[in-house]
């Protein structure tokens, strides 16, 4: 499960990088005005912090979430 | 937007935003009955407008439970620098509420411009109200029904299963359609998990907290925009009243949980939402 954890978080951490520069635009509005989706930057690197401590209590020998 | 306007929708926004009534379906409504056709809710300075009135909201509910939410974050904190859970009462409330905020994130983020383009007129915004009324009735009977079936009550948020806090959190992001409270499907959510109202309404306020400022702060690049400066003295005085207006509702809500229901709010949604309807098919307003 942590490695799960580690990957995820690292796949959302480079989805976010990818919102960023405008390379994805999944479930994002269109135009020259949304050609850099913050927001979905934001979201990403949000899970991907969630993933890291998720991995994190994954890592502990005692109960787990 | 006259002064006068932008305090009446900030005050509306900080009273419907925690009662059960929705608060984006009324900022579409009212605006709408009272053929208030200068305010033009696609505007940068409008869209500058609403991200103060959410943080002011935001920061109502933050003063309101300050307390809760300081010894939620010492132990959200000590838990993750520990790297284990332990079954410390405000801990077990703060991973609840973030697992129950994780879902309204990605929801909001998919789904948040289509709904906000296909539902955000009079019409469909009436018919999600009515909708939202019927949904607490239903709430109320179901939980009547599992405690005449032996169902448990005043299960404490603490005890609540994660996937009763996920539950939670997918019913709360039903709240993206324009008429439907996010405090009130929280709530009916939070009732058919076992809590009692005062419970389901605290977890609902405190599930709200990170959302309305997660929203605000992600839309503050909405305030340098060039427009934005139109609007600075109604948005700082909207912004004001919107926090007073949030805290009196929240700590009016508070009490009103501790022995009475929904079902107030349900009668209110279904009589107003059926009559907005009724307006908006006959073209009274638009």
């Amino acid at each position: 499960m942590r490695a799960i954890a580690i990957v995820l978080a690292v796949a959302f951490f480079l989805l976010g990088i990818l919102y960023g520069m405008g390379k994805v635009n999944f479930f994002t509005e269109s135009g020259p005005a949304h050609a850099h989706h913050i927001t979905h930057l934001v979201v990403c690197w949000v899970l991907a912090l969630l993933c890291l401590i998720w991995a994190r209590f994954q890592g502990s020998p005692a109960r787990t979430m | 937007m006259t002064f006068a306007q932008a305090i009446a929708l900030a005050l509306l926004q900080g009273v419907s935003e925690l009662f059960p009534i929705s608060s984006l379906g009324h900022t579409i409504l009212i605006p709408a009955l009272l053929h208030w056709q200068n305010v033009n809710r696609s505007t940068a300075s409008f869209l500058a407008f609403v991200v103060v009135l959410h943080l002011g909201t935001a920061l109502a509910l933050i003063l309101f439970y300050r307390k809760e939410w300081s010894a939620i974050v010492r132990a959200l904190v000590a838990s993750i620098v520990r790297g284990r859970l332990s079954d410390d009462a405000q801990e077990r409330i703060g991973w609840r509420l973030v697992v129950a905020t994780v879902p309204v994130g990605i929801l909001g983020l998919i789904f948040e411009g289509p709904v906000r383009r296909l539902f955000g007129s009079p019409s469909p915004a009436a018919l999600f109200l009515l909708a939202n009324g019927l949904l607490m009735f239903a709430g109320e009977a179901l939980r009547r029904r599992q405690l005449r079936g032996g169902g448990k009550d005043g299960k404490p948020i603490e005890r609540l299963s994660y996937p009763a806090s996920l539950t939670i959190g997918v019913a709360q992001a039903c709240a993206l359609l324009p008429g439907i409270s996010r405090s009130g499907v929280s709530m009916v959510a939070g009732l058919l998990c076992d809590l009692d109202h005062e419970d389901a309404a605290r977890f609902s306020f405190l599930l709200a907290t990170p959302v309305i400022l997660a929203a605000a702060l992600l839309e503050i690049p909405k305030l340098f925009v060039p427009d934005a400066h139109l609007v600075l003295l109604e948005a700082i005085c909207g912004g004001i009243a919107a926090g007073l207006a949030a805290y009196l509702s929240v700590a009016f809500l508070t009490r009103y949980f501790r022995s009475n229901d929904l079902r107030p709010f349900g009668w209110y949604c279904v009589v107003v939402g059926a009559i907005c309807f009724v307006l908006a098919q006959r073209g009274a307003i638009s």
